[in-house]
């Protein structure tokens, strides 16, 4: 699907990122202590430093507090805002919709619309088409989108495929109605066909539990028990996410630099027009072999964000953005997510007038308890005594 | 480019100290693994407009037949 957007700006954006960082080089026991595999690591792949939360942090805990900074930075009255769209794959609760729960802590308006949109690496761009198409309609003149995701809890250290692949991170961008001819385009494709090769597969009502049925209990926990061993002799639970890498790569291979060239003539500008092309951060191999099938020379597609910050899903765009030197030309960024579906979508955005924001140490949000806390808060909430 | 030059750029593309040899059977280096064989994609794709899938790689033993896998390209 393509489509043109004008009139509509992104006014502001703020990324935070968990305090912790994990550094390759002090992972040597994954790599037989030799430090010529990591080198070997380091230079095919670009593994170098990741930011991970710890195991109680949620996606909308970073997601709250790159919203909190944004507001605060950019004095927004939260009252203004129309719509807020949360882009989340593991929400706090599977109901209600993680969007409600961050409408309440953000203080928005009883007239603001609160929705979740469940993408991965294609996600700001997905929240950003749908925010464009609000505005374009004349519902909505102000919009906050949130993304928020925390991969690396879930992962085994051991498991050298994707746990120095992925970092977690929060971001916020407002969006805006404005009388300047801001133009936008976009191009999305969806190839459900590779809908298996990132994916969660016990995570939700197809793995239901049965709680009429004790042995169900016992299934359960005997499947969380499981470990399987991949072909490249890695165990992992069948509860944390399944990649086919080489899928993933084909997908990423065929359909991602087609999408970018079709862009450009749809928007009618080729590749010496575009300032940078931001590429989700998938690691350094991948931006590296898009952007140069896509036609860019290398300096154009920066893959700093990844080496720095890890592959941070919906979050590696926005971070590239916020890593870009202050005083390059934002006019035309070309952005392109593609991951989970299997989807590709690509956007081409002005961003000379927004506000981007240095990228920000994650804090708790003081609301945030503890998992014991919130076992006996639930405890007397189901006991009515409170 | 001749085979001699493949050989040598192979052994960067897999970021293998050793040389590689062409009757070298792949699956008995180290290095042969899921990041190689996108790096070989990707070498392929750059270097000699060939976009190869996922099934010729899976059908690929010796270096021998990843030259092949070039046609023309490497001499």
């Amino acid at each position: 699907m393509k489509a043109k957007f004008n009139n509509i700006k992104i006014s502001g954006l703020s990324v935070v990122v968990p305090e912790k960082e994990i550094n390759i080089y002090d992972e040597a026991q994954y790599y037989d202590n030799s430090v010529k595999k990591i080198d070997r690591m380091r230079k095919m792949v670009g593994f170098y430093k990741r930011r991970v939360c710890d195991y109680e942090t949620t996606p909308s805990d970073l997601a709250y507090d790159a919203a909190k900074n944004l507001i605060e930075k950019m004095v927004i009255d939260v009252k203004s805002i129309d719509i807020l769209l949360f882009v989340v794959q593991q929400p706090d609760y599977v109901n209600p919709a993680c969007a409600y729960f961050l409408h309440d802590k953000l203080g928005l308006s009883k007239n603001c619309l609160a929705i979740d949109i469940n993408q991965g690496c294609a996600g700001w761009v997905y929240g950003l088409f749908v925010a464009n198409q609000m505005i374009a309609s004349k519902t909505a003149k102000r919009i906050l989108l949130l993304n928020g995701d925390t991969p690396s809890p879930k992962i085994d250290l051991s498991n050298r495929t994707t746990a120095p692949l992925f970092g977690d991170a929060g971001c916020a961008t407002l969006i805006d109605y404005c009388e300047d001819n801001i133009e936008s385009y976009y191009n999305i494709e969806t190839q459900s066909s590779g809908f298996e090769a990132l994916i969660e597969p016990y995570s939700g009502t197809r793995f239901r539990l049965d709680v009429q049925n004790d042995n169900d209990f016992k299934l359960m926990s005997e499947l969380r028990e499981i470990r399987y061993a991949t072909p490249n002799g890695v165990c992992v639970s069948p509860f944390s996410g399944y990649m086919d890498g080489l899928a993933v790569f084909d997908f990423t291979m065929n359909v991602v630099p087609k999408n970018i060239k079709e862009l450009l003539k749809y928007s009618n500008n080729t590749q010496n027009d575009i300032g940078t092309l931001c590429l989700h951060q998938a690691n350094k191999q991948i931006v590296q072999t898009v952007g140069n099938a896509a036609g860019f020379n290398e300096e154009k597609v920066p893959y700093y964000a990844f080496e720095t910050y890890g592959n941070n899903t919906m979050c590696s765009i926005p971070t590239t953005i916020a890593t870009l030197d202050k005083n390059s030309s934002k006019e035309k960024l070309l952005c392109s997510g593609f991951g989970n579906g299997l989807v590709c979508a690509s956007a081409l955005l002005n961003l000379k007038d927004t506000k981007i924001l240095d990228i920000k140490t994650f804090e708790k949000p003081s609301y945030v308890k503890t998992r014991n806390e919130y076992i006996k808060y639930w405890e007397k909430k189901f006991k009515g005594e409170n | 480019m001749k085979k001699e030059e493949f050989l040598t750029e192979l052994e960067d593309v897999l970021q293998r100290e050793e040389p590689c040899k062409e009757t070298d059977d792949l699956n008995s280096y180290e290095e042969w693994d899921s990041l190689s064989k996108m790096a070989i994609m990707a070498y392929y794709d750059k270097n000699f407009g060939i976009k190869l899938t996922l099934k010729e790689l899976k059908e690929v033993n010796t270096v021998t037949d990843l030259i092949n896998l070039a046609g023309d390209k490497i001499q």
